[in-house]
């Protein structure tokens, strides 16, 4: 069995009467490609500053590598890279300095790994932070979070300013630094790039996890979409059990199958069969519809 | 203590402290070379204004300068006077609101915070860092006071001119309320997050300190003040005394130093323990 490297247990943090997160359960094997999914404010970047041991869980535990994040804050970031969602650096820094200074910080020499990243990246180290564009200053924070080859790395929407050539850079250097035994926690709030890069992705709605699972467990586990056409001028029959609808009219119905049992399935294709339908449609969605399900999680008009 | 973190603290404020330690220079400067022709001339005079009295024995800490001669008096006021003070503990308060309020407010405590050091070991570094600097502006104050007094008049020179291993004693004084005030600083960035706040509640502290100081010498009687002397900094700060006796304050240093210790470990504790993030 895999080595858990973070692990996260009824975690919960809230600000006062403000919902942080809350219960939030983790296990992620070492070496893996974490997503962590969630649209702003869904409380992603409060996962990652408790595990950063910024912030003190209110209640249940955090620990990276089995070492509390509160308590061995500092020995976990000897082995963690991170990236905060809104990287601000100092403006007197250059990125050879930075490297420097971070290693010396550090304790260790990340010159020459950090100019080979600067290499990959298309970095010009000799440009001041006040002088960088976002993009750039985006990329000095990847280098220097990888320049010490990490056990872990917590990045908190790392592609936000890298152009599509840079996002498909970095993809490749964590794909390497994960072979490499590295974990990867990558929080996004598109489901591209995750689907890009990662194994298994956890859905963070209001504080909460919605989903924990592989990305095709996620796709096996959705259900079936369906979309009926009817014959023009003839009055639909009720739904059936099976289909909960999103939209019903005269014309149309659309939504999806009440579960994935095959008793569902065949009730629904019984009931088609016998109506005059014009067209029907009956598929699994793709990833991005199972995932605004899961924000929208819309009212369904009941079957 | 992060050597790599001190050397990140000196590249912030380098040029603050060097500029400020160049006013610092130059203030002392003027005041030790003007300073001892006035009080020479004062000292001709057989009547000094009441103001004046109650304006000097406040600055002095309430210490009666009667007797005194015009080296110690002119150089206690050169270093007592608010001009002086006022860049040597804005220096202070500058340096210290930095962590973690300015940080917070530019949005790179988060980065600062993923560093693999304790939240200790960050804030002892800041202070070795805070004490190189305040080294620098308070020997620039020294180093004012004695370029300054070369350019006294030769027919005063003799009688203007301080004992300087007592002058030095006074720079300790000064040094350990400079301590109290930034570890105040300290205290306040620490705990509200917001530099200007920070900044606003030590001035407004160090202010009325100041005022009771005042308050109290020219009204010793006004009850306020009586109940409030113990807050009053410059009760602590006796540069005439000093100056006169070549004796050390003992009790007003170890009060200052005690302060600044209680306050320093308070904030380190607070700052060890609290949540801090940029939002």
């Amino acid at each position: 069995m895999a080595t858990i490297s973070i692990n996260t247990t009824a975690l919960t943090r809230t600000y006062g009467s403000r919902r942080g997160v809350s219960d939030i359960n983790l296990a992620i094997p070492a070496g893996s490609l974490y997503g962590f999914l969630g649209p702003n404010g869904a409380g992603k970047t409060t996962t990652i500053r408790v595990l950063l041991g910024f912030l003190r869980a209110s209640a249940g535990s955090a620990s990276i590598l089995g070492m509390d994040c509160w308590r061995d804050s500092h020995r976990i970031k000897a082995e963690v890279g991170a990236i905060p969602g809104d990287l601000r650096l100092w403006p007197w820094l250059t990125g050879h300095s930075a490297l420097k200074l971070f290693g010396r910080i550090r304790g260790r020499d990340i010159v020459a790994r950090g100019r080979e990243l600067a290499e990959v990246m298309e970095l010009d180290l000799s440009v001041k932070v006040r002088q960088m564009s976002r993009g750039m200053r985006q990329k000095l924070g990847l280098i220097l979070s990888m320049a010490h080859d990490p056990k872990v790395l917590i990045l908190d929407e790392p592609t936000t300013a890298l152009d599509p050539l840079m996002q498909d850079r970095l993809r490749k250097l964590l794909r390497a630094r994960a072979e490499a035994g590295a974990t990867v926690f990558f929080s996004s709030h598109t489901l591209a790039e995750v689907e890009e890069l990662c194994e298994r992705v956890a859905i963070v709605k209001q504080g909460q996890i919605v989903a924990d699972s592989t990305l095709s467990q996620l796709r096996a586990q959705a259900v079936h979409e369906v979309m009926i056409t009817w014959k023009a001028g003839v009055m639909p029959a009720e739904p059936p059990a099976c289909l909960r609808l999103a939209l019903r009219t005269n014309e149309q119905w659309r939504g999806t199958l009440a579960s994935e049992s095959e008793t569902h399935l065949r009730e629904l294709l019984a009931f088609a069969a016998a109506q005059p339908i014009a067209d029907i449609s009956i598929s699994r969605p793709d990833l991005e519809t199972i995932f605004m399900r899961y924000y929208d999680n819309k009212e369904m008009v009941g079957a | 203590m992060n050597f790599g973190l001190i050397q990140r603290s000196l590249r912030e404020v380098w040029f603050a402290s060097l500029a400020m330690s160049g006013i610092v220079f130059g203030i002392t400067a003027l005041f030790c070379y003007a300073m001892p022709r006035v009080q020479a001339r004062f000292m001709q005079r057989s009547f000094i204004p009441q103001g004046v009295r109650q304006f000097r024995d406040a600055i002095f800490g309430g210490v009666d300068s009667t007797g005194a001669s015009i080296a110690e008096v002119a150089f206690a006021i050169a270093w007592s006077h608010p001009l002086v003070l006022v860049p040597i503990l804005a220096h202070a308060i500058l340096v210290q609101t930095r962590v973690p309020a300015a940080e917070v407010e530019r949005g790179t405590i988060d980065v600062l915070l993923a560093l693999p050091v304790s939240r200790w070991n960050l804030y002892v570094s800041e202070t070795v860092a805070w004490l190189l600097t305040a080294a620098l502006t308070l020997g620039a104050m020294y180093g004012g006071a004695y370029f300054g007094a070369q350019f006294i008049k030769p027919e005063i020179r003799d009688v203007a001119t301080p004992d300087w291993g007592r002058l030095l004693m006074v720079l300790v004084n000064l040094g350990l309320v400079y301590m109290v005030v930034g570890c105040l600083a300290s205290l306040f960035t620490t705990l509200i997050d917001r530099r200007t706040w920070a900044v606003l509640c030590t001035l407004v502290l160090t202010l009325f300190s100041l005022l009771v100081s005042f308050l109290h010498t020219i009204d010793p009687a006004l009850e306020f003040t009586k109940s409030m002397r113990f807050m009053s900094i410059l009760d602590y700060y006796k540069p005439l005394a000093i100056l006169r006796s070549g004796e050390w304050q003992v009790r007003d240093m170890t009060i200052l130093l005690s302060t600044s210790l209680t306050l320093w470990i308070v904030t380190g504790v607070i700052f060890a323990r609290r949540d801090i993030t940029t939002t």
